[in-house]
């Protein structure tokens, strides 16, 4: 990527380089803003107790403790049950692998039928499909709600699973559709003078190139699912809550003495999984964010 | 090798008419060339004869048997795409086999027959490469490939060449006209080049909007087009259109090339007698007719050559631009003030701004009605 | 030199001379050749049925409940606008209207400055570019209770910013907006602001690498000075995304409920309380049912009224989504 300035010669002189002094200074105090909240999680779910009522917020732990760590994964009390997190970060993962497969794959043979195997109304039906995306969930919670326990799946992994791939349709159909698009129509043409039908042409010729979106969409949607707090706490029940839910229960019980340093702990299990994937793979979750919303 | 007939074909996008009528008939291998600006619907007929788009009327017969409805990879067809529309995540191999692999055949039949056709397109060294590692000519024959193996009744092409820069398309279209020498299959060719046309043709069809202009072999379009539109399409430089009257000078027929519109009765003119008559002479004698030349049919008077051919026409007329392209020179001169273009060969340059002597080879000439552009 | 019969060729004559036929095929519809047909619209079929039914049929029920007058469980007696008028006069849900105004508004004024600003400095040739640029966008990868967990911590007066800079020396330091009602409301922007400047700032670099650099170049011949050529020419033409970012920031605000749980719990008492999260305790703690319906529809319409006029100017001049 060129840079805007790149078009421009560089600045000569003492002023511009004050001024880049400054532009430097800026940005490093912006990156602390932006860090501040991680490194205190991270160093106040290492110190102890005591060490958090003597010592000050940004102060790293004197003597690195996991205590809190492994306290917070097996034995804190979330409501009533002190299993700590870890079988609230199965649920989540429980929930989380299956969605993320399924509205991927509806996603593609979604954007496939629609750019390549045009019927009348596709647009329309596409149209739909993603302005539902945009309007507030809360109008789907009650009725979501009834539906699930109408279904038999209230409180289980099972119905969040479905309320997630329902609702990551929108995203998954729109991100393959526009990827789809710049796929020449002329290839489909070709491999059906070839013989091949319909899922043949998908699985043989459009898969094999979906490979650039397909890791943007499921990291997308990893994020999304597992991020997501509304719909766990709407539609879980005790046991079967995701990891954000638990966590939330967690901080918030009031009982005995306030463990920040488990609270810390407990709030970096909750969002490693997604740090991971974005420490590991940002550029393409940036790619995500920026796709359905730059022109061009 | 198999006949292919389009009967009154029409194609109808909701209200609009895209194709009103096409009537075309090819004998066994035969190669047509569907001729005409984007647009014109030499696309659509193309898909239509593939499959690819649905026929709203009339009927396309491949060896008698009607197409209408049946599914391309059952209609004995193979097409060439302008893009290519090589597979890219598929090797050279699979991508020449693929239709193969579609068909059930065993993968000892299938690189059998890849076998043979990378050897007849000379592209054995590049079966293992995927396209993307391939030239533009390279991609070429393996799209070539492709369509050579499913050894179909009817070839077609749409635009094959337009991607790719000229030197290379002068020896792909050889290529092209050496591979249908060889194997006799009928051809079905679209392009906009009129080149391509020419060269690659048994006959051509040249469509305007839907319409065939006219289906003839190339010599013919391109002496005797059918209208004006046909004659202004093939040939470069394009064909002069000078505006006359038909008349009589004596007991021969000719045109009246005017000054100007108004001195159509009088004022300086030239009288250009005409070689054949047209048809229906009498009806035309007095109308206002265009007269057709193509510029290498104007030529620097020669004495001799005008005496032994009563077809050629001497004229006087004064040179206004030169334009040397190494073989010829093209000469703009002044025709009784309409301009005319002429070919002269370089040892014969006028001078510009002065007047010289140049012959009008009138047996190569046509006329055309200035209303309908219809040929006489 | 002619091809001699291939074994392929040989065996795709004999299956052809299979079926030869001189005439078209009589129309097979039987089943499968209707489902062929038709396939790709059986494709989306599923996907666009449950949208219909879990978007807008739900949508339409809830609709339906807030004409109606149930309370912990939903009754179908249409009872007209009672919910509504019921709901217009709860005090708690004019301090969640309010904060949405003063929150909303913050977040997209504050969000956009920072992610505008973040973006043109970036654009400098900044040495370490990339680092920057994963520093300021990780954010957006958290779960908002996450965000909310820590800053609530950060926040907090007895062990937060406040006691920090009181040990440092400055013993009358108050930073105790989280527990201040008047002042909750504003941690929470700190925080989405937190989360969200860094995604705002993807998208303007994004889009000022898209500018045409001729211009640029053009308007430095000119004689414009490095701040000119960003003010007048760079930001005009990157108008488009300024809409994108601020409609998908007014919809992340209007939809705001995981960060207040986490941050505030919508305290102190309800002072920094939201419509998402007044919607969430009327419907499913406080048992109004139709007060939460109808304060949903409200949500939904001011989400309407924001997306649809965009939609519809994006749509008129271009047709990809």
């Amino acid at each position: 990527m060129s840079s805007l300035t790149s078009a421009l010669p560089p600045a000569e002189g003492m002023g511009p380089r004050v001024a880049r002094w400054g532009l430097y200074l800026i940005l490093l105090l912006f990156a602390a803003y932006y860090l501040l909240p991680l490194v205190v999680m991270l160093s106040t779910s290492f110190k102890s107790l005591d060490e958090i009522r003597t010592g000050s917020l940004l102060s790293l732990p004197r003597d690195i403790s996991t205590d809190a760590w492994i306290y917070a994964w097996t034995r804190a009390c979330i409501g009533a049950d002190c299993r700590g997190m870890a079988p609230y970060f199965m649920n989540s993962l429980v929930i989380v692998i299956p969605a993320v497969i399924i509205s991927t794959l509806f996603g593609a043979l979604n954007g496939y039928a629609l750019t390549k195997w045009r019927f009348r109304g596709a647009n329309v039906v596409f149209a739909m499909i993603l302005f539902g995306s945009f309007l507030p969930s809360q109008v789907m919670l009650l009725p979501m709600a009834q539906t699930l326990g109408f279904l038999g799946l209230a409180g289980s992994a099972g119905g969040l699973i479905l309320v997630h791939v329902v609702y990551g349709l929108a995203f998954t159909t729109l991100f393959f559709r526009n990827y789809y698009v710049s796929i020449p129509d002329d290839l489909v043409k070709a491999a059906t003078i070839d013989g091949a039908g319909f899922f043949q042409i998908f699985t043989k010729i459009m898969v094999p190139l979906s490979l650039p979106i397909m890791v943007v969409t499921i990291i997308w949607q990893f994020t999304q699912i597992w991020n997501d707090f509304l719909f766990g706490a709407s539609f879980a029940a005790g046991g079967a809550q995701p990891v954000t839910v638990a966590l939330n229960n967690l901080v918030n019980t009031t009982t005995g003495v306030k463990q920040y340093n488990v609270d810390m702990a407990a709030a970096m299990i909750a969002g490693l999984p997604t740090l991971v994937v974005y420490a590991l793979a940002g550029k393409y979750f940036i790619r995500g964010l920026t796709a359905g919303s730059v022109k061009g | 090798m198999a006949t292919l007939s389009i009967n009154n074909v029409r194609k109808q996008y909701g209200s609009v008419e895209v194709l009103k009528g096409i009537d075309l008939s090819l004998t066994d291998g035969e190669f047509l060339v569907l001729l005409g600006p984007s647009g014109c619907g030499k696309s659509t007929l193309l898909n239509m004869i593939a499959g690819l788009e649905t026929i709203s009327a009339g009927e396309i017969r491949i060896d008698q048997r009607v197409i209408n409805g049946v599914h391309p990879k059952d209609r004995d067809i193979a097409m060439v795409f302008q893009s290519y529309a090589l597979y890219p995540n598929m090797t050279v191999a699979r991508n020449i086999g693929f239709s193969l692999e579609m068909r059930g055949q065993s993968k000892t039949e299938r690189d059998g027959a890849i076998q043979r056709v990378a050897k007849l397109l000379q592209i054995e060294h590049l079966l293992d490469r995927k396209p993307a590692q391939l030239s533009g000519g390279q991609r070429q024959r393996v799209a070539m490939g492709r369509a050579l193996v499913r050894d179909p009744k009817v070839f077609l092409f749409d635009e094959p060449l337009s991607n790719l820069d000229a030197k290379l398309r002068v020896d792909m279209r050889t290529e092209i006209k050496k591979l249908h020498q060889r194997l006799g299959t009928t051809v079905v060719y679209v392009t906009h080049d009129q080149i391509e046309a020419m060269t690659l043709a048994s006959r051509i069809a040249i469509m305007k909007e839907g319409v065939v202009q006219q289906f003839a072999p190339p010599q013919e379009v391109y002496e005797r087009p059918a209208n004006m539109y046909v004659a202004s399409f093939i040939g470069s430089p394009t064909m002069n259109f000078i505006r006359g009257t038909l008349a009589a000078e004596g007991d021969r027929l000719g045109v009246s090339v005017w000054q100007d519109r108004t001195a159509s009765d009088g004022g300086p003119c030239r009288f250009l007698p005409l070689h054949e008559a047209p048809a229906q002479a009498d009806r035309w004698l007095g109308q206002e007719v265009i007269l057709g030349v193509r510029p290498e049919a104007i030529t620097c008077y020669d004495p001799t050559m005008a005496a032994g051919n009563p077809a050629l026409v001497k004229v006087g007329c004064p040179v206004s631009v030169l334009e040397p392209t190494g073989a010829d020179t093209i000469t703009y001169i002044q025709l009784s003030g309409q301009e005319v273009v002429a070919r002269i060969k370089p040892s014969d340059t006028p001078v510009e701004g002065e007047v010289a002597d140049f012959m009008i080879d009138m047996g190569r000439a046509n006329l055309f009605d200035p209303k309908t552009e219809q040929r006489l | 030199m002619t091809l001699q019969t291939p074994s392929y060729k040989a065996a795709a004559i004999s299956a052809q001379n299979n079926q030869t036929q001189t005439e078209a095929p009589p129309a097979r519809s039987n089943f499968g050749e209707l489902v062929q047909r038709h396939l790709s619209k059986l494709v989306v079929a599923p996907s666009f049925a449950a949208i219909l039914v879990f978007v807008y049929g739900f949508i339409l029920w809830t609709v339906y409940i807030s004409f109606t007058n149930s309370r912990m469980l939903p009754s179908y007696e249409l009872v007209g606008m009672d919910a509504y008028t019921k709901l217009w006069k709860i005090e708690r849900w004019y301090v969640a209207i309010e904060n949405l105004l003063i929150f909303g508004g913050l977040f997209i004024g504050v969000s956009l400055a920072i992610g505008i600003v973040l973006a043109v400095m970036l654009d400098q040739r900044i040495r370490g570019e990339g680092v920057l640029r994963t520093i300021y966008l990780y954010p957006m990868a958290l779960s908002f209770i996450v965000t909310g967990t820590a800053w609530k911590w950060i926040l907090n007066p007895s062990i937060g910013i406040q006691e920090f800079v009181r040990d440092l020396g400055f013993p009358t330091f108050t930073f105790d907006w989280i527990v201040q009602q008047d002042t909750a409301i504003y941690t929470l922007v700190i925080a989405a602001v937190w989360q969200s400047s860094g995604f705002v700032m993807a998208l303007f670099l994004a889009a000022l690498r898209g500018v045409d650099q001729e211009i640029i170049k053009a308007a430095y011949l000119d004689g414009a000075s490095l701040p000119r050529i960003y003010w007048g020419i760079v930001l005009p033409s990157v108008r488009p995304v300024f809409m994108s970012a601020f409609v998908i920031l007014a919809h992340l605000a209007v939809k705001s409920y995981d960060l207040v749980v986490a941050l505030t719990g919508g305290g102190p008492g309800y002072a920094s309380d939201l419509p998402a999260t007044f919607m969430y305790e009327m419907t499913f703690r406080r048992n109004q049912i139709s007060i939460g319906s109808a304060s949903a529809m409200m949500m939904l319409a001011t989400v309407v009224a924001i997306i649809v006029p965009y939609l519809y100017s994006e749509l008129k001049g271009g047709k990809r989504v």
